[in-house]
């Protein structure tokens, strides 16, 4: 039952909650252009208002000042000062959210316009909590709250001793559901999920820490993430189990002395004989495709035509098709099934010695066809195979035949249950597994030894997001020469998200080239992790270097907002998250002394005010 | 500054709880009450008016409580009874005192001379941990370790990312140095849901050798029992859910603010859906069948 009213405009929103004395208010919004624009609209709409706080918010504002000075400049500093409104989401720097949550603490606010991502995290209540979206933007598109997010949002809902009840507003909005809202609310708490997954830190630091892959997996299947496996799994065994007993008491009334053991053999070479019986040819066609299959080869002679007597020398083969020259010197390509007789001699397929090839089969050709298959021939080896099991399986059965085969169905749910929990356990190591083969493939860590190499020691001290892709930056010598600016443009390259943009500034022709040959590596790592059956990591991002190593190069901090078009949060959680990462490079001294000097002489340039 | 030395010395451990904690907890939380030049939070207006009596019980009580002396809320006690010989996961919504139970053990700790670790999700958040107990315990007793900063990092008191406490489980496996805790605290401990950065959490927590006290202050969780036995299963020690019961320190009304700017209760006795609201929804059901897509409503 959605509401897909527009929203009220944010100064009629708040002069009604105004009204039944429901402020100081937070009002959660989708976006955070939304947030911006209601707070400064409110603004305008209450500066006209009486206000007696109006001093006391600039005199803390400016106290705030002298240690954080780049909120001076913040374009919402007169909203704030004369209305008392603010508006707080993650694109808004570290100090001026600071300086807004501790001014709401002090009750020197009316309103927040925010986010959902206040929810989790910073805590600064308020007596109500404005909801006007029963969805949530995601990066798939708008989604459902679930209860858990409500319960977050109305966790700001009545401030501790200053309120002695809060308040859940439900408000028109484009995604206003207040059925839904009604539901979530007496909706129990989600459950915790666990989000456990393989990564490379942590792969190589156990396994250097511990010495075996047995140890390692043993440390994965203690994770939540197992645990909640572990109920299917009991529940197969006890199929299993059942299945097991249920033959067990059958042969005893029937007072046949064998093992359960011998009617699972059984059932497996049912099951054995019966795929081999569906996977015989049947009819001459399949025979002969087959045949096709096996001799047709590069360097053989084959006929074609209706005649059969057009000649090719094939040079390719494909699945289903041929590729060859034929005696006037074209090339000719044909499906496998239009091949006549085959010859068996192999000739070099090099230009100058085509001509022999014909020339031989010319001669000769007659004794060097290939015998056509028989469909007959292949019903003897199949129905050789098959004598071979019914054979085993009399031998296994002796004189109880008929028992053990009415268990049959039993002995499959045994399987199938074994099967199945075999898979189960394999679910949290396996991607370790597949990590541990790309790791191998790029030399830190050995496979077949269980072992992590040298390389894979650095490696593992480097905690970084994309580990793999910054110590293949570092093993290829690709920091070698750097300075700190091109050191700080190419982390920052894969410390971005991927797909923010931070404008277009310039980029020297040394760190264009550096990002390609970065982007090269990129490649040939995904191509791996792909492969592997590893999710691939993102793309790198040069906008991002760009504005990391401007940064690096001493730019201004308004010059480099300006010129990126970046919201002033986004960037210093870039830089922020790129001096990070130079950090851990920089402890790797004892391998890589060049690069460690680099990154922290360019991870303390970055790390300035206002990134730190 | 209150305590600039050391901690305060407690009397009784059971005194000192109580009684420190309305010092500690009225100072910061009253003080900027009634420091506020903002008469409105203060005054409780009478509900009056042509407010129809559906309205009057929706807001019947708004406003600011008497001042009291804030009390430990039993089940903060409970857990830090629970805390002297288990593990003990916390789960209360936000701003019901976690956090207290929290920093309660921690000066238990530093008094005794022993050390202790807090984690914490986000950098920001950190930070204004770091403050906060470098206020209440000392700035010299207090370390910060995160991504980019790192001081007074041999203190008692760590407080820093869940992703470095993390680290130094895995130096510490391969030989480095052991961690040198008594408690470890997770704040925010249901981030282990987080779809990028839960593992680490799983993690820390499966590596944490069992003499660490562990501490886990969680957001309302439908699964704590299950979390809590796998958190025991995993370390071998018993860990004990203590939650607070009645949910919120705060009670909650949910209402519903109407076109015409009138605010009706969102839920009706039997706790359904307003039916006035309803009416509403089927009402813009038909407006946009009849109007089409184009027309909007006006304000």
């Amino acid at each position: 039952m959605k509401l897909r009213m527009p929203e009220m405009p944010p100064g009629t929103l708040l002069a009604a909650l105004g009204s039944y004395n429901l402020l100081p208010a937070i009002i959660f919004l989708p976006t955070r252009r939304r947030c911006d624009e209601s707070a400064s609209e409110a603004a305008l709409s209450r500066r006209a208002a009486p206000d007696e706080r109006r001093a006391a918010r600039h005199e803390f504002m400016l106290s705030f000042v002298e240690q954080y000075p780049e909120i001076r400049k913040h374009r919402h500093w007169d909203a704030i000062i004369s209305a008392g409104i603010a508006s707080h989401h993650a694109g808004h720097m570290p100090a001026w959210k600071l300086v807004i949550e501790k001014m709401m603490s002090a009750g020197l606010l009316d309103a927040i316009f925010a986010t959902a991502t206040v929810a989790a995290g910073v805590d600064f209540p308020a007596r109500t909590v404005v909801v006007t979206c029963a969805d949530r933007r995601s990066a798939n598109g708008w989604q459902s709250l679930t209860a858990s997010e409500l319960q977050q949002m109305t966790g700001r809902a009545g401030r501790r001793g200053k309120d002695r009840v809060g308040f859940v507003v439900a408000a028109p909005g484009p995604h206003q559901n207040p059925q839904r809202i009604a539901e979530l609310l007496s909706a129990q708490p989600n459950d915790l999920e666990s989000q456990f997954r393989a990564t490379y830190t942590s792969l190589l630091n156990l396994l250097d820490a511990f010495g075996s892959f047995a140890q390692v997996r043993r440390i994965a299947e203690k994770s939540f993430a197992h645990r909640n496996l572990l109920p299917q799994i009991r529940q197969l065994e006890t199929t299993r189990d059942a299945n097991e007993t249920r033959i067990r008491e059958a042969l005893k009334l029937a007072s046949v002395q064998a093992p359960v053991a011998t009617v699972r053999g059984i059932e497996r070479l049912a099951n054995a004989r019966s795929r081999l019986l569906e996977s015989a040819p049947q009819t001459r066609r399949e025979a002969r495709l087959r045949w096709l299959h096996k001799w047709v080869q590069p360097g053989r002679v084959v006929a074609t035509g209706r005649s059969g007597k057009r000649l090719t020398l094939v040079t390719a083969r494909g699945r289903d098709g041929v590729t060859g020259v034929r005696e006037d010197g074209r090339t000719a390509s044909f499906s496998l099934e239009r091949t006549g007789r085959v010859f068996a001699p192999i000739f070099s397929t090099q230009p100058d010695k085509i001509e022999e090839a014909f020339d031989e089969i010319h001669q000769r050709g007659g004794q060097l066809a290939l015998p056509e298959p028989r469909l007959s021939d292949h019903r003897g080896e199949e129905e050789s195979s098959i004598k071979l099991i019914n054979d085993l399986i009399d031998s296994l059965a002796g004189p109880h035949g008929e028992v053990l085969w009415s268990l049959q169905p039993e002995a499959a749910a045994i399987e199938q249950a074994e099967r199945q929990i075999e898979r189960l356990r394999a679910d949290v190591w396996e991607p370790f597994e597949r990590c541990a083969r790309v790791l191998d493939h790029f030399g830190y860590l050995d496979f077949e030894l269980e072992r992590v190499t040298d390389r894979g020691r650095w490696l593992a001290d480097l905690r970084v997001d994309r580990p793999l892709l910054v110590g293949e930056a570092l093993q290829r010598g690709l920091f070698g020469a750097l300075n700190p600016v091109r050191a700080a443009g190419l982390i920052a390259a894969i410390a971005a998200d991927e797909d923010r943009d931070y404008g277009e500034l310039e980029l020297d022709d040394a760190i264009v080239s550096l990002l390609v040959q970065f982007e090269e590596i990129a490649f040939e790592v995904s191509t791996e992790e792909w492969k592997q059956g590893v999710e691939a990591a993102p793309g790198i991002n040069f906008s991002a270097a760009a504005a990391a190593a401007n940064w690096t190069a001493q730019a201004e901090w308004i010059e480099l907002v300006h010129e990126t078009r970046a919201e002033e949060g986004d960037l210093v959680r870039l830089l922020s998250r790129t001096g990070e990462a130079l950090l851990q490079v920089a402890g790797l001294r004892e391998s890589h002394a060049t690069a460690a000097n680099t990154a922290r002489a360019a991870a303390e340039i970055m790390l300035r005010e206002p990134v730190r | 500054m209150r305590r600039s030395g050391g901690y305060r010395k407690p009397d009784g451990r059971a005194r000192d709880r109580t009684g420190s904690s309305d010092n500690s907890r009225r100072g910061a939380s009253s003080r900027s009450v009634e420091q506020t030049p903002d008469g409105r939070a203060e005054t409780v207006p009478a509900v009056t008016g042509n407010y129809g009596r559906e309205l009057r019980e929706l807001l019947m009580g708004i406003g600011a409580p008497k001042p009291a002396p804030l009390k430990p809320d039993p089940f903060q006690l409970e857990a830090l009874t629970a805390l002297e010989f288990e593990d003990v996961l916390v789960t209360a919504p936000t701003g019901s005192g976690k956090t207290w139970i929290a920093r309660e053990e921690m000066r238990r700790l530093l008094e005794l001379g022993k050390r202790a670790w807090y984690t914490t999700p986000l950098k920001a958040l950190t930070n204004s941990k770091y403050a906060e107990f470098s206020e209440e315990f000392g700035p010299e007793h207090v370390g910060i370790l995160t991504g980019d900063r790192k001081e007074n990092s041999s203190a008692p008191l760590i407080v820093g990312t869940t992703e470095i406490f993390c680290n130094q489980l895995f130096d510490s496996l391969r030989g480095g140095e052991e961690v040198g805790a008594d408690l470890v605290v997770f704040d925010e401990a249901h981030y282990l849901a987080d779809e990028e950065r839960g593992h680490v959490w799983e993690e820390a927590i499966i590596l944490t050798p069992p003499r660490i006290r562990m501490l886990l202050l969680s957001a309302t969780i439908g699964n704590a029992a299950e979390f809590a036995a796998w958190i025991a299963e995993v370390r071998g020690v018993h860990c004990g859910v203590v939650t607070r019961p009645g949910a919120r320190p705060v009670p909650l009304r949910a209402a519903f603010l109407m076109p015409d700017k009138r605010l009706v209760p969102l839920l009706n006795p039997q706790a359904k859906l307003n039916s006035e609201i309803a009416r509403l929804s089927e009402q813009d059901q038909r407006d946009r069948g009849s109007g089409g897509r184009g027309r909007r409503r006006r304000w």
